[in-house]
């Protein structure tokens, strides 16, 4: 193996190799279900003194799990069976080890890091040996995260939403009475900021279905939503109506504090 | 043709009360017809009027004579016997002798003749006498030597082309009554064919975004391999090489998405997707800048669009700049309704009547082919659809080559893509 011999010494000197025993004895866990893929990039992290344990979905990362505590996962997004962007959000709950997602599909990478799941880092495929080395070697520096639970509380505008109680705050500390329905479609909004929702979208994402054609029910639901946030911080137009029957949160969404 | 649900519905009332106007005029038909059974002269009636007549004086004559005459039947006596000839071809004439000689034979039977004095409608109607009202002239010998005239009218239940009152009403509606099905029918094949079309547009570029993820995952396997190659020059090639693919791939399936309207609507910062670009091409040590101008500066270039194909649209520019102009000098500036970019390189510019085949896919310009700069013709087209679909403009002219920089002066590439503006 005098290939894999001179492609270490690449990475070291490529990448000012530096990392202490700890990092370079580091278990990393990959999830991945092209077999050549895991093999290879099973093979890029060995040379570079890492354990290495692989699975091929999220049973097999199950089992690894129930044995050993990765420093590190490694997570395709499209997995068989439960996709990766679950797993990363039952890890993310659950676990304390860094994930750094893979991705075949560049429009999903807004997903994987955005308010959805808790992924620490991705790259897109197809990458380098060098580019997944550096990523890996950087999240291993910052260590395991500290803050566990996942909060669901952001700022919109003047407002402060908390998904988990159901509450929206505005800047004189008062509560915004909303129904379960309002709330449920301003969650939705909420999840999916600056981006147009038409009313198929918001129907199969409130209640799991398609709406009728002349079911309107949505529509009357937005108004009324955008008349009480018109009430709570008038002139913000936090909602508004795109030219063909869509709907658009215009603000930006932040973690509150 | 696609009928909204406004004209569908007004198609259904016009429908149903044309169905109903039809009903009316059936109802009216039926109870007119059994009064007009009673203006035509009951044989029995004719008989009995004959019978009390001959019995009577001719005070009573007069009498009698008063007692029966109404709207629909007016009897008189004429002195002496006149009589008609009843038409043989005419069947209500015909029939209504026959019948009253039946009634008269019990009393001798008494010579007779019934004769169609007017048809209502006249020659242009259908001239059935069966189907068009007629009024009817009855006359009867008496055996006192004089001759009983009975005139039954008919109700005038026909309209002023001959024509049963309600034909016309019932011909309207049946022929609209067809069109409303035809339409109908129309746009639920028009409706299939539309499901159908969306069909396959989707399950294309569905098969495309499958085929794209199965390509990345043998992309990234080449990738992860292509790191063996001793030699770095060799080495350096493969990976520029995957990349090419990898472009060509992307590019294909945002046009394709782009084609079929599926892109995706957010709000992105056009600026600063731009500067991202930039950024990541200087910190390869590309020789690209960007300056920020107008309102552009305040951070109001906020576009409705989708942020990987802008992403795209900026990268093919940029790149094309660099490959075949040397350096690409970005400006952004915006005004109330548009945000421009301009993309200007430093090459030999592109010739007037070359500008607008170049924005067309496969084409590229005849000296470039001979270099080996790669590609295959289809930044500039994929751009250009990508642009359209944001309902943008893309358009070639001369960088301004200044006299500060005289080397500048090759192509600019301008974009304008039209704001948000929050309603």
């Amino acid at each position: 193996m005098c290939n894999s011999a001179h492609l270490r010494v690449e990475y070291r000197a490529g990448y000012g190799y530096n990392g202490s025993m700890a990092e370079t004895g580091a278990t990393i866990l990959i999830v991945e279900d092209d077999p050549v893929i895991r093999r290879l990039v099973g093979e890029v992290l060995r040379n570079e003194g890492f354990a290495v344990e692989a699975a091929e979905n999220a049973a097999s990362m199950d089992a690894i799990l129930a044995r050993i505590q990765p420093d590190l996962v490694i997570l395709d997004v499209m997995l068989p069976g439960e996709d990766g962007l679950s797993i990363c959000r039952r890890l993310y709950a659950h676990e304390r080890f860094p994930i750094l997602m893979l991705s075949a599909k560049a429009d999903e990478i807004d997903r994987v890091v955005g308010l959805e799941t808790g992924a620490d880092d991705y790259l897109v495929k197809p990458f380098g040996p060098r580019e997944l080395i550096a990523r890996v070697r950087a999240m291993l520096r910052r260590g395991p995260r500290t803050q566990t639970p996942v909060i669901r509380r952001f700022t919109v505008g003047h407002l402060v939403v908390d998904l988990d109680a159901r509450q929206i705050i505005d800047d004189h500390n008062t509560a915004i009475a909303l129904t379960s329905a309002e709330f449920d479609l301003f969650a939705c909004f909420i999840q999916r900021p600056r981006r147009v929702l038409t009313r198929d979208q918001i129907c199969k994402w409130t209640r799991g279905r398609m709406p009728d054609p002349l079911d309107r029910s949505i529509d009357m639901i937005v108004s009324r939503l955008r008349r009480k946030l018109d009430r709570a911080s008038p002139g913000a137009n936090l909602i508004t109506t795109v030219r063909n029957g869509g709907y658009l949160l215009t603000v930006h969404v932040t973690p509150a504090p | 043709m696609h009928l909204s649900s406004a004209v569908r519905i007004a198609l259904v009332i016009l429908l149903s009360v044309t169905i109903a106007w039809i009903g009316t005029v059936a109802l009216f038909y039926l109870s007119a017809s059994g009064s007009s059974r009673n203006t035509r002269p009951l044989p029995g009636q004719v008989a009995a009027l004959v019978t009390l007549l001959e019995r009577a004086s001719p005070a009573e004559q007069q009498l009698i004579l008063h007692a029966v005459t109404s709207q629909a039947l007016t009897a008189r006596l004429e002195t002496g016997i006149h009589l008609g000839v009843t038409p043989k071809l005419q069947r209500v004439p015909r029939l209504t002798a026959r019948a009253v000689d039946q009634y008269l034979a019990a009393a001798g039977g008494r010579p007779n003749s019934v004769t169609i004095s007017r048809e209502h409608g006249g020659k242009g109607g259908l001239g059935f006498t069966f189907v068009t009202p007629v009024d009817l002239e009855l006359r009867v010998g008496l055996a006192t030597g004089d001759t009983l005239v009975v005139d039954a009218l008919s109700y005038p239940v026909a309209n002023i082309l001959g024509v049963p009152v309600g034909f016309v009403a019932g011909l309207t509606g049946a022929v609209l009554g067809l069109i409303a099905l035809l339409a109908l029918r129309r746009e639920v094949a028009f409706n299939k064919l539309q499901v159908r079309l969306s069909h396959l547009v989707r399950g294309r570029i569905a098969m495309l975004g499958g085929i794209s993820h199965d390509v990345r995952t043998f992309l990234t396997r080449l990738r992860l391999r292509v790191d063996r190659i001793p030699d770095e020059e060799e080495r350096e090639r493969a990976i520029a090489d995957i990349a090419d693919m990898l472009r060509l791939l992307d590019d294909a399936l945002l046009a394709s998405r782009a084609g079929a309207g599926e892109l995706a609507e957010e709000l992105v910062d056009f600026a600063q997707v731009v500067r991202a670009e930039v950024d990541d091409r200087r910190s390869a040590g590309k020789p690209a800048d960007l300056q920020v101008a107008g309102a552009a500066a305040n951070g109001t270039t906020t576009v409705l669009g989708d942020r990987l194909a802008l992403r795209r649209v900026i990268a093919n520019l940029v790149d094309n700049a660099l490959v075949y102009g040397k350096a690409a000098h970005l400006s952004i500036d915006a005004d109330s309704e548009f945000v421009t970019l301009n993309v200007d390189d430093e090459g030999p510019g592109i010739p007037p009547d070359q500008r607008e085949a170049i924005l067309e896919p496969f084409v590229r310009l005849e000296d470039s082919r001979n270099r080996r700069t790669g590609g295959a013709g289809l930044g500039l087209a994929v751009a250009r659809s990508l642009v359209e679909a944001h309902n943008g403009t893309i358009a070639i002219t001369d960088a301004p080559g200044s006299t500060a920089d005289s080397a500048r002066g090759g192509a600019r590439l301008t974009v304008k893509l039209p704001l948000f503006v929050a309603r």
